[in-house]
């Protein structure tokens, strides 16, 4: 097949822990093999070279101040495809804890007496201020849906995010439920596509991929009932990733 | 031979003559509950077991299934897999075997599956029959499936010290014969063998309320009965219930390109009417919008569509909806209120 020229990928981190971008650079033999499909130009955490001319831009991390802003308008606007990559940069992640309390008191515990100095906003995922052609969720990013995201932007397909819970693939994958070892799991109100990694190895689901678009709230409540589990321990553990979606769904919970 | 025996302390040894014919798959546990998994160590084999999480459906129709590999240039297509390798399925409760023949109806029909018929052909069948209740969420009895109805190979029931051997077809009888270990059985052990059927009688009664013609008819009337709001109420729509059934067959196609964007793989992997985009269309529109709109319409696929269709239900009783089901959407319950909403008006 004639080979159409390689696209320039750049790789850029906003408010984030870079791990997002670690799944990369972890990614062993299939990186080589990526570099045949794609030019990377810019990745500060695997080369020094940083090019300021690209097609493909991943953005990690949070929009959590002005400067922010600024800078992924930018991007926007040289990137013929934004790609939003990890929890940080499709759903706020972690960093939406920040907006549960008034911004002057959040930065009040952060920085003290400093607050006045520092320049931030509430934090949001990218696509609340520039448009994003691609979502890639999870904390970190799982590989093989990293991927079949790349297949798909090199074909210049649509990469649908599911919109089934972790359940769907936990149960292909024969798991014994965590409701089952009286553990919290936010898998039947988290979108798949991580094919229930956490779970697999014992652990349960924390929500790190954000809500399915029809999550059923009241049936989730019984479910803990059921269980004898709390709704302060589910709201905990959703308000880990999700609280950027806290407003809209604290009311139903409480 | 149409009956043989076993001695409990010559099992192992089976297994190990089993394991050497062909690819085993039995039960064993995990954590507190059963999987089939690859015989490695036949001392891991668990006879006494409830369903296991996934029935043995993965097997013969896999999760996510290879069907046909492809080439853009030079344009090329060929079947995915050439060959498929003979298995033996270990320890199948009757349920279970009843999923089988439910699965057996629907990709005979035509257009015919062939990579399920391929399956199937080198799949031989060795179920158990159970002799008391898994647990409170089987409802095998009013199905009827709580004995032996055909479609394996070979059969056994466990008579105390010894198992004996039902043996239903020549692949079967093979892999009996010719073992010192294994004789025909004699007039004690069928007695016993009668004593035990009636015994069980006592033991397995109806779970639903109605019989099962009444619970049809239930179905044929209660399109609309409250009874499917409540559910849609308490449903996440997490798909446990599709996933874990041996009669859901609903799958997805999809095609996956390798890293050269030359070649792939078009796969068939499992879907499930419970999730939320299952009836959208092209538009936008969704058929089965609500969450009680799909509970119900899996309930009608086990207990009016087929019947209709193939004059068979798609419930075999295993209870697995049931035992998965976080928020303790229960078949017998479901069906009970059904038959006596409709029978009251």
């Amino acid at each position: 097949m004639r080979k159409p020229p390689k696209p320039k990928a750049a790789f850029f981190d906003f408010t984030d822990c870079e791990g997002c971008q670690l799944q990369f650079a972890n990614m062993g033999e299939t990186l080589l093999e990526l570099t045949e499909l794609v030019d990377i130009v810019n990745f500060r955490e695997i080369m020094s070279e940083a090019g300021e001319d690209y097609d493909v831009a991943f953005i990690e991390g949070s929009i959590t101040t002005d400067t922010d802003v600024k800078r992924i308008k930018r991007i926007r606007e040289k990137a013929k495809v934004i790609i939003a990559l990890g929890s940080c940069a499709t759903i706020a992640g972690v960093n939406g804890i920040k907006n549960r309390s008034p911004l002057d008191l959040a930065k009040q515990r952060v920085y003290g007496d400093k607050a006045d100095t520092v320049n931030t906003i509430k934090a949001m995922p990218v696509h609340e201020v520039v448009k994003v052609d691609y979502f890639i969720n999870g904390c970190p990013v799982y590989i093989p849906e990293v991927i079949s995201v790349i297949k798909c932007v090199l074909m210049g397909k649509p990469y649908p995010v599911p919109n089934y819970p972790v359940c769907v693939e936990c149960k292909m994958n024969e798991n014994v439920c965590r409701y089952e070892k009286d553990q919290e799991c936010l898998g039947p109100l988290t979108r798949a596509g991580c094919n229930s990694w956490c779970v697999n190895y014992g652990n349960k689901c924390y929500g790190c991929r954000g809500l399915v678009e029809n999550p059923a709230v009241n049936g989730q409540k019984d479910i803990l009932l059921k269980y004898g589990l709390k709704i302060e321990d589910i709201l905990n553990n959703f308000t880990l990733y999700n609280d950027s979606l806290g407003e809209k769904y604290d009311p139903e919970f409480k | 031979m149409k009956y043989a025996v076993l001695k409990k302390e010559n099992l192992n040894k089976w297994l190990e003559y089993l394991k050497k014919k062909a690819r085993l798959y039995a039960p064993r546990k995990k954590e507190n509950l059963f999987v089939f998994r690859p015989v490695k160590d036949v001392s891991e084999v668990c006879l006494k077991y409830i369903p296991t999480i996934l029935p043995p459906k993965k097997y013969y129709f896999p999760q996510k299934e290879k069907l046909l590999k492809f080439s853009i240039e030079p344009f090329k297509t060929a079947k995915a897999i050439s060959e498929f390798e003979e298995f033996i399925l270990f320890g199948v409760h009757t349920c279970d075997i009843a999923g089988i023949q439910c699965m057996d109806v629907v990709f005979r029909d035509g257009p015919e599956d062939p990579n399920y018929l391929n399956r199937k052909d080198k799949m031989t069948i060795i179920g158990i029959e159970c002799l008391e209740y898994c647990d409170q969420y089987a409802n095998c009895a009013s199905m009827a499936n709580h004995v032996p109805r055909g479609g394996y190979d070979l059969m056994l029931v466990d008579i105390g010290e010894k198992f004996i051997i039902h043996i239903n077809s020549e692949k079967g009888e093979r892999l009996v014969k010719g073992l010192s270990y294994i004789k025909e059985s004699g007039e004690t052990e069928m007695s016993a063998l009668e004593r035990l059927r009636e015994a069980k009688k006592k033991v397995f009664k109806e779970e639903f309320n109605a019989p099962l013609n009444k619970v049809k008819q239930a179905f044929n009337q209660g399109f609309a009965s409250r009874v499917w709001e409540d559910v849609g109420k308490r449903c996440v729509a997490c798909g446990n219930c599709t996933a874990v059934c041996p009669t859901c067959y609903c799958f997805d196609v999809l095609d996956d390109m390798d890293l050269s964007l030359n070649e792939g793989l078009r796969y068939r992997i499992w879907n499930s009417c419970q999730m939320d985009d299952f009836a959208k269309v092209a538009g936008g529109e969704d058929f089965r919008k609500e969450r009680a709109n799909r509970q119900r319409h899996r309930y009608y696929r086990k207990f009016k569509y087929p019947v209709d269709k193939f004059n068979r239900y798609f419930c075999t009783g295993c209870g697995r909806c049931s035992r998965s089901c976080m928020a303790q959407i229960n078949l017998i319950e479901t069906v009970n209120s059904l038959a006596a909403e409709v029978k009251e008006s």
